[in-house]
C-alpha cells in the first residue's frame, strides 16, 4: 500500500461529495445520470481503498512518492506562481506584454543565457504572430490598461 | 467497390493539392522536432497544435495532425540514436542498437535505417487502413443507441484498463472523466448542470482545452519540477545514410515482420508503439542471421524497432475512425481533432460527402510517409542539434503555446483558465498514477454514452432490458469484460518483451 494513495482516495471522495451536493440541487429527472456516475466513481474508489488495505497487510506500507524523487519544490512553486501571475496579468496588460514578462522572468530564473533568451523569445513570438495573428486571425488580448 | 475505388482516387487528387502538401511538410517537420526532443511526446505535440487546424478544411487539418503524429514517432529515433535518449517511448528499443552503431561510427547508417524502416512500416500500415477501416465502418452502421452505449463503455474500459499500472486507478480516471463530462446542458432535460454560472460551459467542457491542459500543460509542469540537465552533445557523423542494395535486401524481411506486428498492435486498442518497438526488435533478433551483432550495433535491430512503431500509426487509426474508440493517447487527441471539425468518428465517416474527407485523409497519410522519408534523410543533422534544446527553454515556450492555443478556440479567457485547471489535473494524475488518456476519453465518450443510454431507456419506456437486446450488445459486453481483464495480458506481454531485450 502506498501512503500517497490515501490522498487519492480522499480527493476522489471529496469530488464525489461535491458533485453529489450539486446534483441534489437539480430537478429529479436530471439527477439520475450524474448520480449513477458518482456512484460508479465512489464504488471504484472504495474498491481501491479495499485493495490498499489488503495490500498493507500483504506487502506493508510505502510512502508511494517515487514519482517525486527528483522534485524540486522551490523551482516548481516559483514557475507555477509565474504561470498564475502570467495568466492573471494577460487580460490587463495584453498577451504579448505578459508573455514577454513571463518568458523573460522564467528563463532568467532557470539561468538561461541572455542570447538564448533573446533568440527563443524571438522564435516563439514570430511563430505565435504568424500562426495565430496572421494565419488564424485570432485577436489576442491587447490589455485593458493600455486603453485599446 | 467501384465507388470505393473512385473515392480512393479522388482522395489522392485532393491530397495532392498544394495546401495539403504544405500541411504535410509542416506537420512532419514539427512532428520530428517534437519527437526528437526528449520530454515531449507525440500526444503532447498533436494537442498543442490542434488549435492551428481550426481554420483549415477538415481533411487538411487531419492530414496535418496525422503528419505530426507520424513525424513524432519517427523523430524519437534521432535522439535515441545520437544521444542515447529516446525522444518518445516508442523509440526505446531503437536506442539499444542505434546508439551502439553511433559509438562504432555508424550513426549515419543507423539514421538511414531508421528512416527507411519507418517509411516502409508507415506505408505498409496504410494498406490495413484502406482495407479494414471501411469494413469495420460498414459493421458499425448496424449500431443503434444501446450498441453505442456499450461501445463507449468498451472504449473506456480498454483504455482505462490497459494504459495504467493499476487497473482500478485507470477505471477511476475514466469515471472522473465521465463525471466531468456531465458539466454543461443536460442533453434530454435541457437543465443546466454544474456550470458555476459560466455560459461558456453551456456545451460542456471544451475538449480541446482539456486535451491541451492534460497533455501539454501538464508536460510543462512535469519539466518544471525536475533539475534542468544539460543534454549530451549529439554525435557528429560523416558516414553515408543511404543503405546499399544488399543492406536493403537484408532488412526487407525484418520490415515485413515488424509491419505485421506493429499493425496488429496498432489495431488492438490499448497497446501502442512503445510495446510494438520492443516486439519488433525481439522478432528481428529471433530471425536474424547475425544474432551476435545484437547489443553491439545491429541495423536489423534498428529496422525491426522502427518499422514496428511506425506501423502502429495506420493501424491505431482504424478503431478510432470506424468505431470511435481511440486505442491510445495520440489517437484520443486525434479524435478530439475530428470532433472539433464537426465530424463524428464512426461509420458516418465512410458515407456521403464525409467519405471524401476520410479518403483524402487516408491518401494524405500515404503521402506523409514519403515526406517523412525525404525530410528525415535530408534534415537528420539539423534535427540532431534541436534534440539538445534545454528543458529550461521548453517550459515557458510550451506554456505560452498552451495559453495562446486554448485562447484561440473561442477567443475566450475562460478557456485559458479551464486549460490551466486541466494542466494541474493532468500533472497530479501523472504523479499519482491516474490516467490522462482515460480522463480525456471519458470526456469525449461520456456524452455519446449518456445519449445512447438515455435514448435507449426512452425508447423502451425505462426498461433496461433494451441494453441487452441484440447480439451486438452481447459481443460488446464480452469485449468490455475482456477490456477490464486485458491489463493482466498486457503486463505479461510488456514484461516479456523488455526481459528479452535486456
Amino acid at each position: 500500500m502506498k501512503k500517497s494513495d490515501i490522498g487519492v482516495c480522499i480527493v476522489m471522495y471529496g469530488v464525489c461529495a461535491f458533485f453529489l451536493y450539486m446534483t441534489l440541487q437539480l430537478p429529479k429527472a436530471a439527477q439520475i445520470y450524474p448520480l449513477c456516475v458518482i456512484a460508479l466513481l465512489a464504488g471504484l474508489t472504495t474498491l481501491h481503498a479495499v485493495n490498499m488495505i489488503i495490500g498493507a497487510f500483504r506487502t506493508g506500507i510505502t510512502d508511494g512518492l517515487e514519482n517525486f524523487k527528483d522534485f524540486l519544490p522551490s523551482q516548481f512553486v516559483s514557475i507555477f506562481l509565474m504561470i498564475l501571475i502570467y495568466i492573471a496579468l494577460m487580460p490587463y496588460i495584453g498577451f504579448y506584454a505578459s508573455s514577454v514578462l513571463f518568458m523573460t522572468a522564467s528563463l532568467l530564473f532557470l539561468k538561461v543565457k541572455i542570447w538564448q533568451i533573446v533568440l527563443s523569445e524571438t522564435a516563439i513570438f514570430v511563430l505565435v504572430y504568424c500562426a495565430f495573428t496572421l494565419f488564424l486571425e485570432v485577436r489576442l488580448p491587447s490589455g485593458t490598461v493600455w486603453g485599446f | 467497390m467501384t465507388e470505393t475505388l473512385s473515392l480512393m482516387g479522388m482522395g489522392f487528387i485532393h491530397a495532392l493539392y498544394p495546401v495539403n502538401l504544405l500541411a504535410i511538410a509542416a506537420g512532419v517537420t514539427i512532428g520530428i522536432v517534437i519527437g526528437c526532443l526528449p520530454g515531449l511526446s507525440a500526444a503532447m505535440g498533436v494537442a498543442l497544435l490542434l488549435p492551428m487546424t481550426f481554420s483549415m478544411e477538415a481533411s487538411t487539418g487531419m492530414i496535418m495532425l496525422g503528419a505530426i503524429y507520424c513525424g513524432a514517432i519517427f523523430g524519437g529515433s534521432i535522439s535515441a540514436i545520437l544521444i542515447h535518449t529516446p525522444g518518445t517511448p516508442a523509440s526505446a528499443a531503437t536506442a539499444i542498437e542505434g546508439y551502439q552503431m553511433t559509438l562504432k561510427g555508424q550513426a549515419g547508417k543507423a539514421l538511414g535505417t531508421a528512416c527507411i524502416a519507418s517509411f516502409f512500416g508507415g506505408l505498409l500500415s496504410c494498406i490495413s487502413l484502406y482495407f479494414f477501416a471501411p469494413i469495420l465502418g460498414q459493421l458499425a452502421m448496424k449500431f443503434g443507441s444501446p450498441e453505442y452505449f456499450w461501445l463507449s463503455i468498451f472504449g473506456l474500459t480498454i483504455i482505462a484498463g490497459v494504459s495504467s499500472k493499476s487497473m482500478v486507478k485507470g477505471l477511476m480516471s475514466g469515471a472522473l472523466g465521465l463525471l466531468l463530462s456531465t458539466i454543461g446542458m443536460d442533453p434530454m432535460q435541457g437543465v443546466k448542470r454544474f456550470m458555476f454560472g459560466q455560459s461558456s460551459l453551456y456545451e460542456g467542457i471544451n475538449v480541446t482545452c482539456a486535451l491541451i491542459g492534460l497533455f501539454s500543460m501538464s508536460q510543462a509542469l512535469v519539466l518544471a519540477e525536475a533539475k534542468i540537465r544539460q543534454r549530451a552533445q549529439a554525435a557528429k557523423f560523416n558516414d553515408r545514410m543511404i543503405l546499399t542494395k544488399s543492406e536493403l535486401k537484408e532488412i526487407a524481411p525484418t520490415i515485413g515482420r515488424s509491419w505485421i506486428i506493429g499493425n496488429l498492435i496498432g489495431i488492438l486498442p490499448g497497446a501502442g508503439a512503445s510495446i510494438a518497438c520492443f516486439m519488433g526488435y525481439n522478432t528481428a533478433r529471433q530471425f536474424s542471421k547475425h544474432k551476435e551483432l545484437f547489443g553491439h550495433g545491429s541495423y536489423e535491430g534498428v529496422a525491426g524497432s522502427e518499422a514496428a512503431n511506425n506501423a502502429v500509426t495506420g493501424g491505431s487509426l482504424i478503431p478510432m475512425l470506424t468505431l470511435g474508440i481511440p486505442g491510445e493517447s495520440v489517437t484520443a487527441v486525434l479524435m478530439g481533432g475530428l470532433i472539433i471539425q464537426g465530424l463524428t468518428p464512426g461509420p458516418n465517416l465512410f458515407v456521403g460527402e464525409t467519405a471524401k474527407m476520410t479518403y483524402t485523409f487516408f491518401a494524405g497519410f500515404v503521402l506523409i510517409q514519403f515526406f517523412m522519408l525525404g525530410i528525415g534523410l535530408l534534415g537528420c543533422r539539423g534535427f540532431a542539434h534541436i534534440a539538445r534544446l534545454s528543458d529550461a527553454i521548453l517550459i515557458p515556450s510550451v506554456t505560452i503555446l498552451c495559453v495562446v492555443g486554448s485562447f484561440a478556440i473561442h477567443q475566450n479567457y475562460v478557456d485559458v483558465v479551464i486549460m490551466l485547471i486541466f494542466g494541474v489535473i493532468g500533472w497530479l494524475s501523472r504523479k499519482f498514477g491516474l490516467n490522462n488518456a482515460a480522463i480525456v476519453l471519458a470526456l469525449i465518450l461520456g456524452p455519446i454514452g449518456e445519449k445512447g443510454l438515455r435514448r435507449s431507456l426512452l425508447l423502451s419506456g425505462g426498461d433496461p432490458a433494451i441494453l441487452f437486446s441484440t447480439p451486438v450488445c452481447w459481443v460488446l459486453i464480452v469485449l468490455c469484460v475482456l477490456g477490464v481483464l486485458s491489463p493482466i495480458l498486457m503486463d505479461r506481454m510488456t514484461g516479456k518483451q523488455q526481459d528479452h531485450s535486456s
